[in-house]
């Protein structure tokens, strides 16, 4: 990644000998020049600029973004916002105009935008603890249910192959493809063995409700 | 989740030529330009109200109509330049000082030459016309003000959206005043202000479901 060696100031140096600029440190002017010619240049339709501009703003925004967010896949999804909205708003840029505020109003908007959708769903949900979760393997949830351990005995009734898609498929969760992998059952031989599991349990649930 | 430098590869394989924005308030301008277009037309098709020469040496009004339309020109600018990212907000205050003037000219009218709606005061015909003069007014004005700020979408929509239904409520009230004969005063203050509440209003509800509409792409790709 060559990302962080842009953090340290520009890579073109175009008005290395300006000293006007008192508040601002050169290299910031510098590279705010060198952004506009670059933002300028991507508006005509000039590929590689663009690219460039957009490497070169990604760790500045992403040092923005750390402002705001905690979460690290936080920061890089308001990042690849703030890039969203910068292509799809690049007409409005004005070349005239110096080119770090235009950027980050757009980049303070985005990252306002997670952060308020983020307070709305905080609001609405609640995250899982780990009381909540749940074990496939048997031994983990020994006695949660009353059914549990019948159920669990119908199931080591069933034939092996059943009894294997039916662990693979139902009680893990795995997909068809991944169960096969696992398995080296074929897709089709899962998914009629499970068919077969499940209609053979309900007999024997039937059977068992029937006295 | 696509990550980072593989998006920004795509965006920049993405970068046809755009054309830059017009200075904003060039932009405005044309956006009024349209406006006297309309307002001719309208004039055209069905006539200016047969007293306006002689309302027009009336203090009260000529301040009240030149301060809607200053309004709404005021308003226009405002719109436009806060729907560009780098641009202060507090340029929504522009058109505020005119705003008052027009309200308070119209709320002051109505408070010391009231006059009673009498049974013909107004009848069913003008208040139709009327209705037929808002809608021509206000639709091409709303619709071409929608599309020209479809870029502040994903910066300042609510902002943009009010200063856009102001100016076309603002040129829309002037529009109705010089067409038509509502001398009871509290229909100036109902129409006026209903104006501006109405598409303050409309704008409110059915701002964000509009931009979305007119928005460029590949915005709400992700939501």
């Amino acid at each position: 990644m060559t990302h962080d060696s842009h953090d340290h100031g520009p890579s073109l140096r175009l008005v290395g000998k300006d000293d006007r600029s008192g508040a601002h440190p050169t290299s910031q002017v510098a590279r705010d020049v060198d952004w506009s010619i670059l933002m300028a240049r991507a508006q005509e339709g000039d590929r590689a600029a663009y690219h460039r501009l957009l490497q070169e703003i990604t760790p500045y925004l992403r040092s923005l973004a750390a402002r705001r967010h905690r979460d690290r896949g936080d920061v890089e999804d308001s990042v690849q916002d703030v890039l969203l909205t910068v292509h799809s708003i690049r007409q409005t840029y004005d070349p005239a105009r110096p080119f770090a505020p235009w950027l980050v109003a757009i980049a303070n908007r985005r990252f306002i935008d997670r952060l308020r959708r983020q307070g709305r769903t905080r609001d609405r949900e609640i995250p899982l603890t780990a009381e909540h979760e749940t074990f496939c393997e048997s031994a983990a949830n020994l006695g949660e249910r009353p059914g549990e351990r019948e159920l669990e005995g119908m199931v080591s009734n069933l034939p092996p192959a059943q009894q294997n898609a039916l662990r693979l498929l139902k009680l893990k969760e795995l997909s068809l493809k991944e169960a096969a992998a696992v398995s080296g059952m074929s897709i089709t031989s899962l998914k009629v063995n499970t068919h077969r599991a499940l209609k053979n349990l309900r007999k024997m649930l039937l059977n068992r409700s029937e006295p | 989740m696509i990550k980072t430098p593989d998006l920004i590869a795509s965006l920049a394989a993405n970068a046809t030529p755009v054309r830059r924005l017009r200075p904003p308030v060039m932009r405005a301008a044309c956006w009024l330009l349209l406006a006297a277009v309309v307002l001719t037309l309208l004039a055209v098709n069905q006539g200016i109200r047969p007293d306006l020469v002689q309302r027009l040496q009336e203090p009260a009004f000529v301040v009240s109509m030149s301060a809607a339309a200053l309004t709404g020109a005021l308003a226009a600018i405002a719109a436009f330049l806060v729907s560009l990212p780098d641009r202060s907000r507090m340029w929504l205050l522009l058109p505020m000082p005119v705003l008052i003037v027009w309200l308070s000219n119209v709320g002051y009218q109505c408070l010391t030459q009231w006059v009673a709606i009498g049974p013909d005061g107004m009848s069913l015909g003008e208040a139709t016309r009327c209705f037929a003069t808002l809608v021509l007014t206000s639709l091409p004005l709303s619709l071409a003000m929608l599309v020209m700020l479809r870029y502040a979408a994903p910066l300042r929509p609510i902002a943009a959206t009010f200063m856009g239904s102001l100016a076309v409520a603002a040129i829309t009230a002037t529009a109705l005043s010089l067409f038509h004969v509502i001398d009871a005063t509290v229909m100036i203050l109902m129409w006026n202000f209903g104006t501006a509440v109405l598409f303050v209003g409309l704008a409110g509800v059915f701002g964000r479901k509009m931009f979305r509409w007119v928005a460029p792409r590949t915005l709400y790709a992700r939501d």
